[in-house]
């Protein structure tokens, strides 16, 4: 998988890394971008030799600035628009990747930026990172999932502080509130990134996946419930670890 | 317009301030206030020009609202909470002072959170034989997370201002001479983003949190579309795209 416009993909060994590539726009994201996404990452999770992604931004500035809005008002009509939504659906994409995502973020991550972000099961900041949603002073509202993401990362007193006042978050406070769990220097945050998603590949693929489904899946459901998915995962990664076994001896 | 005799509030701009007198000495003070906060809250609800409230009032004048009528009695702390958390437009609580109980929880169903500098929060109901009433048990958790709710709830810990801030219980603190100010200043600052856009982030972010992801992420698309039919879309992008500053009319 080659040739993007907007992005560069690219695989070393066991993990993949997706590079929003537009630099001199602060890779803000554009319709391109998002069919670009949408065919890498169709690819990435079917492919079971991949065992972590990598997601990070080209350039100084930014890992992405948010959405392009020079192509906003140009939808056909409204019912075009929510058709395409639902039929092209990146975010539901992301979200049901089954490999960790690894979100090395630097710069500006505002706006759709931020919302991918969140996406992303662990967040790795560079200390230039500035966060930001921008959209109560667009007459918009975050349209990648923000406004439910977010308040399960950072809690709800927080989330409704950055929307309702365009508040800017920093790397500090960032860290300090768990929206990223790694704040490094800036030319660490790459090495970073990759002793993560090393690590994550030297385990098993089934531990992993079963363990990032329980936890995302288990948000959602009652504690019982919860506890009777997470029993039937690790039923499922057992299987699948002496299966492993079976196979390797 | 409905008088009033334990709040005042005044329009400026885009704004409206609101502030709770705090003498609560006179009998059926607390049933007062929560029948004028829900006057005031349909009122608001319905006028167009208001786009951001500030809700002032002196956090320990309700440390007397449960003892107000008794644990069984009338009102209903909820009764003073409720009108608050059905206000559509962002609402920012200026709290002066400590704010224990019915006045924590109050704040509690404000979007923001102002403070002064020095005070204490808690809500220590359960050291009294009783537990929140007024949404505090609910409330609390979603704002800054079950292990801080519950320490908070269990043992009626205080935490002070700096602590409040640190936890996000609170999203400013301020100088108790400059509170007024900065809230109305913040309220301002809101008061010229687009209306449309600040209540279905609210409408997204509070009915997101009763649902799963994806039912939460169908609610954001549609009220994320619907904003596709106003007025204050086309002029928010366009002003971006043209470098200026947007006027939003709330169509």
């Amino acid at each position: 998988m080659d040739g993007f416009e907007t992005i560069i993909y690219e695989r070393v060994g066991n993990i993949a890394y997706v590079t929003l590539n537009r630099p001199r726009v602060l890779n803000v994201y554009s319709v391109q971008m998002r069919d670009d996404l949408y065919e890498v990452l169709n690819g990435v999770k079917v492919d079971e030799e991949i065992r972590a992604v990598i997601l990070k931004g080209a350039g100084e500035k930014a890992f992405c600035a948010g959405a392009d809005l020079s192509e906003f008002l140009t939808a056909p009509s409204v019912v075009k628009a929510r058709q395409i939504r639902l039929l092209r659906d990146l975010w539901g994409l992301l979200r049901s990747m089954p490999q960790p995502l690894i979100a090395a973020l630097h710069g500006y991550v505002f706006g759709s930026g931020m919302e991918i972000a969140l996406f992303c099961d662990i967040r790795i900041a560079a200390d230039d990172v500035i966060f930001g949603l921008p959209e109560m002073g667009l007459g918009i509202i975050p349209g990648a999932g923000g406004t439910q993401t977010l308040p399960r990362v950072i809690g709800l007193s927080r989330s409704l502080d950055m929307l309702l006042t365009n508040r800017r978050m920093g790397a500090h406070e960032a860290l300090d509130c768990g929206l990223v769990s790694r704040l490094v220097s800036g030319d660490r945050l790459l090495e970073t990134a990759e002793e993560v998603a090393r690590q994550i590949a030297s385990y098993s693929a089934a531990a992993v996946r079963n363990a990032k489904q329980a936890v995302l899946q288990g948000v959602d459901m009652t504690l019982q419930q919860g506890m009777e998915l997470e029993r039937r995962f690790s039923v499922n990664t057992r299987v699948s670890g002496d299966q492993a076994a079976t196979d390797n001896g | 317009m409905t008088t009033y005799r334990e709040l005042t509030w005044r329009k400026e701009g885009p704004c409206a301030v609101v502030r709770v007198q705090g003498d609560a000495s006179g009998a059926g003070w607390t049933a007062r206030v929560a029948n004028e906060l829900e006057d005031l809250s349909a009122e608001i609800n319905w006028d167009e020009d208001t786009r951001v409230v500030v809700l002032a009032y002196p956090g320990n004048a309700f440390q007397s609202g449960v003892a107000d009528g008794g644990p069984w009695g009338e009102p209903d702390p909820g009764s003073v909470v409720a009108p608050v958390a059905q206000i559509r437009q962002p609402v920012i609580a200026a709290v002066e002072g400590d704010a224990m109980g019915l006045g924590l929880e109050l704040a509690l169903a404000c979007d923001i959170r102002l403070a002064t500098e020095g005070a204490h929060f808690g809500l220590p109901q359960v050291a009294e034989g009783l537990i929140p009433s007024a949404g505090g048990t609910q409330r609390l958790p979603r704002l800054i997370g079950q292990s801080r709710a519950l320490d908070m709830i269990l043992t009626g810990k205080t935490v002070d201002s700096a602590e409040a801030l640190r936890i996000g219980l609170v999203n400013r603190v301020v100088p108790a001479t400059r509170l007024m100010e900065v809230a109305t200043g913040l309220a301002q600052e809101m008061g010229a983003r687009s209306p449309l856009s600040m209540s279905y982030v609210k409408e997204a972010l509070y009915g997101g949190l009763d649902m799963t992801i994806d039912q939460g992420m169908r609610l954001e698309l549609d009220l994320y579309l619907l904003l596709f039919s106003t007025q204050d879309r086309i002029e928010g992008i366009t002003a971006f795209n043209e470098k200026r500053k947007p006027e939003f009319q709330g169509r």
